[in-house]
């Protein structure tokens, strides 16, 4: 493809997601906003505390403009979004834009490590189960990822505490890293990244051991998905017309594997990856509160359970991001993984 | 991109290229685990998965604090670890529930009317960062909490307020603009000024004038039990001038996540989400006390460093069976899980330390459900419900029935409910009494009474939905309510939106709530607090219950110096509600405690927050 064309469609498609990421996120703050305020219409008492006093109540209810029209609430709520200014945890008393801040590196942290383990075992699982059609491991393969995939997260998380801090105490059974540990100085904000930037390897050794646990079980109940989509497409191409003639051509069975059966298997895996992004990330919200994780899926679950929803919108913004980047980086990874999908801005969907 | 390509697929190759590498990586990630753990457990000085230093002690619960600022907090968790860093004058004595010993107050009196209050103050207290502690020092605390006007400041500002009404009043510049380590001839001004509720006498002297707050010119026999909260801690003005100074109706910032107070322990970290940690403070003013004036709440930390975890029950049960952990908030229905592993002592709590969880109780709105204005109807409801069965199935036994809404084992419990029994099962006594407020009813055998009367519309029935133990009294008390022949609808609420339903003060008419499951957990430790929260809520709040003779009987027990004169308006509140039928008094769980055994000197009382039932982590040691 013409690298001109190429750079033209990438930034049509650019445009075209940042317009609809607008879109869809204005759509989630709204629908948020409206239930949060149909839930709880009035929540000052909540936020003020069970015997608060009248005049109490009124500071909580002038400063989050509580008692002015829906509409004038919601202008106040997205004025501070855009300008960056999300407020005051009406709980805490904190800026939520330095809460968000503290937390999310956290998540990230465990969403990279939780889609890496996925990704691996998934696409190895899945191409081990492909290339042995119809054999005891295929079938071992496809009830193992059966299993997980229909596991609830909740479930899996008990499990692995259970079993992996309990009874064969191999891993903490929550938090991030060790309390006898001298605190690591906050650079880039991710625990093991600032460990190792610190040279502080026992530091980077506790995050680790508090890592896995939590990463494995995120990545437990989301690999199947990817396991059955590289298994279905080795089953396509590996009786396909091309890979026999590379077999006829001579080529080494490895190549053959490599080259022309797992390339072409990962097309889908690669795209579906980035939206299993988008579950991990969310996934977090069960996972972080069961691990005690510091992370934005328990900050979350936290803000829900306490009606907290000048926190809670922001957080969902950031989901709602974080899945619509996904998105958009499985569209490019299609069309780089194949180069005869092209982006579609232009041209429409094949080129 | 034929290049990039090339890239992804040799590293495709090295990472997956056949089934071993997916092995390898399985046994890379075993390997690292192991080691991890291998170093980890054998580092010097880190505490290990299943022994812990008897340095450390790791605790365990459910909530993480709501903010370390005293003037803010209101969550058991949040003063859990505010009372380990902060002090205020006084603090209750031991297991008494009734009587204090002096913290940052040496001394002090009360003068015959029960108005004014001397403190004479302990000297050579300090800050852990050095600050001097002094009257000035707690003038600006008590004010600070005061003009703040956060959720707790109604504890105090019954008999406290920043204004005089008489055109005195302190403001949050005039808190900003005073020096209170060399005050000028004009911040003594304010500080000396009589006619407020914070006098300052002397250096270690001043004087708390009641009157000033809301409950007006009123004396409060349960005054010292409101300055034992944290509502009352010293702050340092120092720091907090660094960080923000005082805004009127709006938290510091920095003070919510920060702390520095006179106490044994500092806060070393808070990792939202995760852990407080606690380090023993190595200046501790207390430390240097001849024995004769120590006491249990001032006596220095004998345990270095407190972790403080937050994690969901099942986490912690497993924690407490590991090793990990030390102490454990656990449900009562663990009991019969922990009691029977081996290190772990369990023991359930007098009834009195229940008051930490609530007193439950249902309450019927007039306002809201025409019916329930009828007293035969609430009074067949009080009749239909088997609360034996309910204490018995839920609780298994772990809980006690009462008579509201002294609570029991607090002073006058006993004074109070002389001659009345708890209300007791009578199903046929029920029907009858439905039948005759002419609704259609059946008796337990089936017979139907009054079949031509009305049927008794549905209702709603609220109860939290976080609280296992109140969705099963719901289904009992739904289930028996229908066999007489009341339907309810159970509508069940999370924990917040369920608190923010039963302390909503509006909405007594409109509520689609008008029954259910209400409780009340205490702010400070007095039967008052129960009472008058109970008593004067004139809607849905905590009892729906609104009388205003009752409402003037709690003000007379409140006021009142004299025993007497409080058990006998406590007498006549609590019969007054039990024939009232508007509340039908449930049970008080007991309070279950979980440590491992060789873990000693938790000193329980009722207002404790450290793991729910006792106050401080000083006392708290290690059996040799």
């Amino acid at each position: 493809m013409n690298p001109s064309v190429y750079l033209k469609d990438f930034l049509s498609l650019l445009v075209k997601r940042t317009i609809g990421a607008i879109g869809v996120s204005l759509g989630t703050i709204t629908i948020i906003f409206l239930i949060s305020h149909v839930l709880s219409p009035n929540p000052a008492r909540l936020w003020a505390g069970p015997r608060a006093r009248a005049s109490t109540i009124l500071a909580v209810q002038a400063r989050y403009h509580l008692n002015d029209p829906l509409f004038l609430q919601f202008y106040y709520f997205l004025r501070d979004l855009i300008t960056g200014n999300f407020g005051i945890d009406p709980l805490s008393g904190q800026p939520i834009l330095a809460e968000i801040r503290f937390y999310l590196p956290n998540t990230l942290e465990l969403v990279f490590f939780s889609f890496a383990i996925l990704v691996v075992v998934g696409i190895g699982l899945g191409y081990m189960s492909g290339m042995r059609f119809s054999t005891p491991v295929d079938s071992m393969i496809r009830t193992i990822y059966l299993a997980s995939w229909s596991t609830p997260m909740y479930l899996a998380a008990i499990l692995g505490i259970l079993v992996f801090a309990t009874y064969i105490p191999i891993f903490p059974s929550g938090g991030m890293y060790s309390l006898s540990l001298s605190p690591v100085r906050s650079v880039t904000g991710f625990f093991l990244v600032d460990s190792l930037i610190e040279l502080n390897i026992p530091a980077f050794l506790s995050g680790l051991q508090h890592l896995i646990l939590p990463a494995v079980v995120l990545a437990a109940v989301n690999f199947g998905l990817i396991s059955r989509a590289v298994r279905s497409s080795i089953l396509n191409v590996r009786w396909s017309t091309y890979v026999k003639t590379a077999r006829a051509k001579g080529l080494n069975e490895d190549e053959v594997k490599r080259k022309h059966i797992l390339r072409n298997a990962l097309i889908d895996a690669t795209s579906l990856s980035a939206v299993l992004f988008g579950w991990v990330l969310t996934g977090t919200v069960v996972v972080e509160e069961l691990f005690a994780w510091p992370g934005l899926g328990q900050f979350a679950f936290q803000a829900i359970y306490s009606n907290d929803y000048p926190v809670l919108i922001p957080i969902v913004v950031v989901f709602t991001l974080g899945v619509i980047i996904a998105n958009f980086v499985a569209d490019v990874l299609y069309s780089i993984l194949d180069p005869r999908i092209a982006m579609g801005a232009q041209t429409g969907a094949i080129s | 991109m034929g290049s990039i390509l090339q890239m992804k697929f040799r590293l495709g190759r090295a990472a997956i290229g056949k089934m071993q590498g997916i092995l390898v990586i399985v046994v890379l990630l075993l390997v690292i685990a192991g080691g991890v753990y291998f170093y980890s457990s054998n580092r010097p000085g880190t505490p290990s998965t299943t022994t812990q230093a008897p340095t450390t002690l790791v605790v365990e619960e459910e909530s993480q604090p709501d903010s370390m600022d005293p003037a803010v907090s209101y969550a058991t968790s949040g003063w859990e670890v505010v009372e380990q860093v902060y002090q205020g004058l006084l603090a209750p004595n031991g297991q008494s529930y009734t009587t204090y010993v002096g913290v940052l107050a040496q001394d002090w009196t009360v003068s015959a009317d029960g108005m004014t209050y001397t403190f004479t103050l302990r000297p050579g207290v300090t800050f852990s960062n050095g600050d001097p502690f002094n009257a000035f020092v707690m003038w600006f605390s008590i004010y600070r909490t005061l003009v703040m006007n956060q959720g707790p400041a109604w504890i105090l500002g019954q008999n406290l307020g920043a204004s005089n009404g008489a055109g005195f009043n302190i403001t949050d510049s005039i808190l900003n603009s005073i020096n209170y380590t060399s005050p000028s001839p004009r911040d003594l001004n304010y500080m000396t000024y009589p006619n407020q509720s914070v006098q300052v006498i002397g250096p270690n002297q001043l004087i708390m004038h009641l009157g000033y707050g809301y409950n007006g010119q009123l004396p409060y026999s349960s005054f010292l039990a409101t300055l034992s909260t944290p509502t009352a801690y010293a702050v340092d003005p120092i720091v907090v001038e660094a960080n923000g100074g005082v805004l009127a109706d709006q938290p510091n910032n920095w003070m919510e996540t920060n702390a520095v107070g006179t106490s044994f322990y500092k806060l070393q970290s808070w990792i939202q989400g995760q852990s407080v940690t606690l380090v023993k403070n190595q200046d501790y003013w207390g430390a240097n006390l001849p024995a004769s004036e120590e006491n249990s709440a001032i006596q220095p930390a004998t345990i270095d460093t407190v972790n403080l975890y937050y994690k969901p029950a099942s986490t912690m049960v497993a924690d407490l069976k590991s090793g990990f952990a030390q102490i454990i908030v656990a449900p009562t229905s663990q009991y019969g899980v922990l009691s029977q592993v081996q290190g772990v002592s369990v023991s359930v709590l007098p009834p009195v330390f229940g008051s930490a969880q609530g007193v439950h109780f249902l309450y019927m709105d007039p306002y809201a459900f025409q019916p329930f204005q009828d007293v035969r109807v609430r009074e067949a409801i009080a009749n239909a419900i088997d609360y034996k069965s309910i204490i018995h199935t839920v609780f298994n036994d772990q809980a006690t029935q009462w008579i509201g809404p002294v609570p029991p084992g607090f002073p006058y419990y006993n004074e109070s409910t002389t001659g009345l029994q708890p209300y007791q099962f009578d199903p046929a006594m029920a029907a009858n009494l439905l039948a005759q407020a002419g609704y259609k009813a059946a008796l337990p055998d089936g017979t139907k009474l009054n079949p031509g009367g009305k049927i008794f519309p549905a209702v709603n029935f609220l109860y939290d939905a976080d609280s296992s133990t109140e969705g099963q009294t719901a289904e009992i008390i739904a289930s028996e309510l229908g066999s007489i022949g009341i339907t309810v609808t159970l509508t069940p609420l999370t924990f917040k939106q369920y608190a923010n339903v039963i302390t909503s003060t509006s909405d007594a008419s409109t509520t689609p709530y008008p029954f259910g499951i209400s409780f009340y957990s205490e702010d400070y430790t007095a039967s008052i607090d129960y009472v008058s929260a109970i008593t004067t809520s004139p809607q849905i709040g905590f009892s729906a219950y609104s009388n205003d003779t009752v409402a003037g009987w709690t003000t007379a027990a409140a006021s009142a110096l004299d025993e007497n004169t409080v058990i006998s308006n406590f007498s006549q509140i609590t019969k007054a509600m039990y024939y009232d039928y508007t509340d039908i008094w449930l049970y008080v769980p007991y309070f279950m405690t979980a440590n491992k055994s060789n873990v000693i000197g938790m000193i329980p009382n009722p207002a404790g927050s450290g793991a729910a039932y006792f106050m401080f982590y000083n006392t708290v040691h290690y059996s040799p």
